[in-house]
């Protein structure tokens, strides 16, 4: 009977084992090759009609400048796969009509990650082997810190449109982005806090185990300990795809603070971040980052309950200039309002800084254009900025708050 | 103190919030445990079904001017469907060919598929479901009382009592112990083992409907993989409460809810600082490699040996 029950046992740990290791994978799940191959055929088959219907001689030559970007289009984050293709492929569409790079028609292989980090390094390796010429992606702060080595290492530009997290570039090397960095991120939250709110006592909850959550809440306690403010609580769950914070805020809202951070993403912080802390008591400014970009599709019937909240991103759809404009025009036109967001306007705007590179490096070649790109100046939808040494651009902060279910552009932040 | 003392209270009623719909989620679990000696790993992913039916269904209730809740017919319904139609294309098939082994690779198989195709015809995109109920908040000496939170307490007591009262009491109840006990000898004695097994899934995922209506009143969005975490953590309190054993869920299912709750509010100020609130998912999981070392049987199990 003893062996029997260890028998059992034995079963019951491997299932656990089994079910947990599944779980681990089921961001995404199993038919990811399928679908990511599905995927690129898909977009390459859209640029290639396109550039068959305006450059047909390059085209029937298969003489194109093919780039590769890697993002998370399936999975709890698909949204932001969803908007990163689309707007990269309505760039590509735009430089195609107008030419394309060198004489040459742009095409794009896209590639899945899942948001999940091991997928991420080998749609990397599928694209190195591929003959793309530099690649966008990731989106998340998460993958991409995993693909930033590989890419010194092969010697391929990585341009990543979102991912914000400081470590992913601190040299200047092959890793390039379009977004400004958390520390940025954290410290304009911060400075917003004491200089435009004048709040005292802060509090903040982050996910520990991400890099995004875990990065933007040490730039943020960094800088509010050195503008003076109060940090009365800190709490924290396991993952940002937690559903349950409840714990937490009943502790944050027993505090006393009057200003809570929490650097999620719009899954947890539209259904169970806000109304979860509002339930638990907790009246004061609530405040995220870039990742919040999204909240309003996952926000619950009653809005109010947002009202007194911000976060920081990367420009307003309401913003008047031109080409925030031209771009918010073009983008709902060809894929509707749903899924158009910061992320896509910085992944078109990737797209126009790696078709300068490419123009200004004057051939295709991986180093040549990595050199173009190093120090390069950029004017586009997400601001003009230039790159630093880091390959990181300096560019302002635009503050986001909720009134009544609507995303209002509250004000502009400079460095 | 005072303070503190209903600090500890509101986490106490924190650990219900969530220990409620995990014990909702474990009656499933062991109802079908119980009776075919299969861990169903899709039962999370009924419930991410049954919320998308409900995202679709409670604007055409409130519309037609019925209660939001009303749309768990519909939910069971599908549930129900799904359920049996899975059972049948799936897990019969290989339980009648292969070994428990496989039958419980297919139910992790059949979880994998039901998200990917959730992913497929839903959308990746998280989507907010509609209010299903509105209650007046509870405020008690300070203590919010969360309207939710009891009629999902009150639900799961009924279910349990019910589903024991069903398999006790009624000769179908009798035929699926049978059928749990020894198939082929139910054979024998002229129960329809096929029939008994289907009714089984019927009424476990029809549970998996009611669990969605309320986890969606509590936690508003459906995602393809929602069911994945939360099949996982009721399955744990399966286990823990004594899987197989219909109050035993119930039971196990609180108490993974309150450990949870408490461990995200105290164990950082217990320990220092040293483990924070982000260890509670590695704590629930560590509870059940504990069960199943100290007392594989579960809290209300007996250490009995099997019947071969």
């Amino acid at each position: 009977m003893k062996k029997k029950m260890l028998k059992k046992l034995l079963a019951l740990t491997s299932v656990a084992a089994l079910a947990a290791s599944s779980l681990a994978g089921c961001s995404g799940g199993s038919t990811a090759p399928a679908e990511s191959t599905e995927a690129s055929t898909e977009s390459t088959a859209e640029t290639t009609d396109t550039a068959d219907a305006e450059e047909a001689p390059a085209a029937a030559t298969g003489d194109t400048i093919t780039i590769g970007t890697i993002s998370p289009n399936t999975g709890n984050l698909a949204a932001y796969g969803e908007s990163v293709v689309n707007a990269i492929n309505l760039a590509v569409e735009e430089i195609n009509a107008d030419g394309g790079v060198l004489g040459k028609p742009l095409a794009v292989i896209s590639y899945d990650d899942k948001g999940d980090s091991t997928e991420g390094a080998n749609a990397f390796n599928k694209l190195v082997g591929e003959d793309v010429c530099a690649i966008i992606g990731s989106v998340t702060s998460g993958v991409t810190a995993g693909l930033a080595p590989l890419a010194d290492e092969s010697q391929i530009v990585l341009l990543t449109p979102t991912a914000t997290a400081d470590t992913i570039t601190e040299s200047d090397n092959y890793v390039f982005r379009t977004c400004f960095k958390d520390s940025y991120q954290g410290k304009m939250a911060a400075k917003f806090a004491a200089e435009e709110l004048g709040v005292t006592k802060v509090a903040v909850l982050y996910a520990s185990g991400d890099a995004y959550s875990a990065g933007l809440r040490e730039s943020f306690v960094a800088s509010a300990q050195e503008l003076g403010l109060e940090i009365v609580a800190e709490e924290s769950s396991s993952s940002t795809d937690d559903t349950e914070f409840s714990s937490q805020l009943t502790n944050i809202a027993a505090s006393g603070a009057e200003f809570l951070f929490a650097p999620y993403y719009y899954n947890a912080v539209g259904p169970y971040i806000v109304p979860q802390a509002r339930a638990a008591g907790y009246e004061g400014v609530i405040m995220g980052a870039d990742g919040w970009d999204g909240t309003l599709g996952t926000m619950v019937d009653d809005k109010t309950l947002y009202n007194n909240c911000y976060f920081t991103n990367h420009y307003s759809p309401d913003d008047t200039a031109e080409a925030v404009q031209t771009f918010v025009k073009a983008y709902t036109e060809k894929y509707g309002t749903e899924s158009l967001n910061a992320l896509g306007a910085l992944a078109y705007d990737s797209v126009y800084m790696l078709a300068d590179a490419i123009e200004k490096a004057g051939s295709t070649d991986r180093t040549a254009i990595r050199d173009a790109m190093s120090g390069m100046s950029f004017d586009g939808v997400t601001g003009s900025f230039v790159l630093d040494e880091t390959g990181t651009p300096e560019k302002s902060v635009a503050i986001i708050e909720f009134k009544d279910g609507a995303a209002v552009w509250k004000t502009t932040l400079a460095g | 103190m005072g303070t503190q003392v209903s600090i500890f209270i509101q986490q106490i009623i924190n650990g219900l919030k969530i220990g409620s719909v995990y014990a909702l989620v474990a009656l499933g679990y062991t109802m079908v445990y119980g009776i075919i000696r299969l861990i169903n790993f899709a039962h999370g992913d009924f419930i991410m079904v049954g919320s998308y039916v409900l995202l679709y269904t409670i604007p055409i209730m409130v519309a037609c001017g019925l209660p939001a809740w009303t749309a768990i017919i519909l939910a069971v319904t599908a549930c129900a469907a799904v359920g049996v139609t899975v059972e049948k294309v799936a897990y019969k098939p290989v339980r009648e060919k292969g070994t428990k082994m496989s039958a419980l690779i297919t139910a992790i198989a059949m979880s994998l598929f039901l998200e990917n195709l959730a992913q497929t015809v839903f959308g990746a995109s998280p989507k907010p479901v509609g209010t299903i109920f509105s209650f007046p908040n509870l405020e008690l000496a300070g203590i919010k009382l969360n309207g939710n939170t009891m009629l999902t307490i009150a639900i799961g007591v009924v279910m349990m009592i019910a589903l024991q009262l069903f398999v006790k009491k009624t000769k179908m109840g009798k035929a699926m112990r049978a059928v749990s006990e020894d198939g082929e000898a139910a054979i024998l004695m002229g129960i329809n083992k096929n029939r008994t097994i289907s009714i089984t899934f019927a009424i476990g995922s029809a549970l998996a409907a009611v669990a969605s209506l309320m986890y969606c009143a509590s936690y508003p969005q459906a995602t393809p993989t929602l069911g994945s975490m939360l099949g996982l953590k009721a399955f744990i309190a399966a286990v823990l409460g004594g899987i197989g054993i219909i109050p035993g869920a119930m039971l196990g299912g609180i108490v993974v809810g309150l450990v949870e709750s408490l461990t995200k509010a105290y164990i950082g100020t217990l320990t220092g600082g040293v483990i924070t609130s982000a260890f509670s998912d590695a704590i629930v999981f560590g509870i059940l490699i504990v069960v199943l070392i100290v007392k594989p049987s579960g809290i209300l199990g007996k250490n009995v040996g099997e019947k071969v």
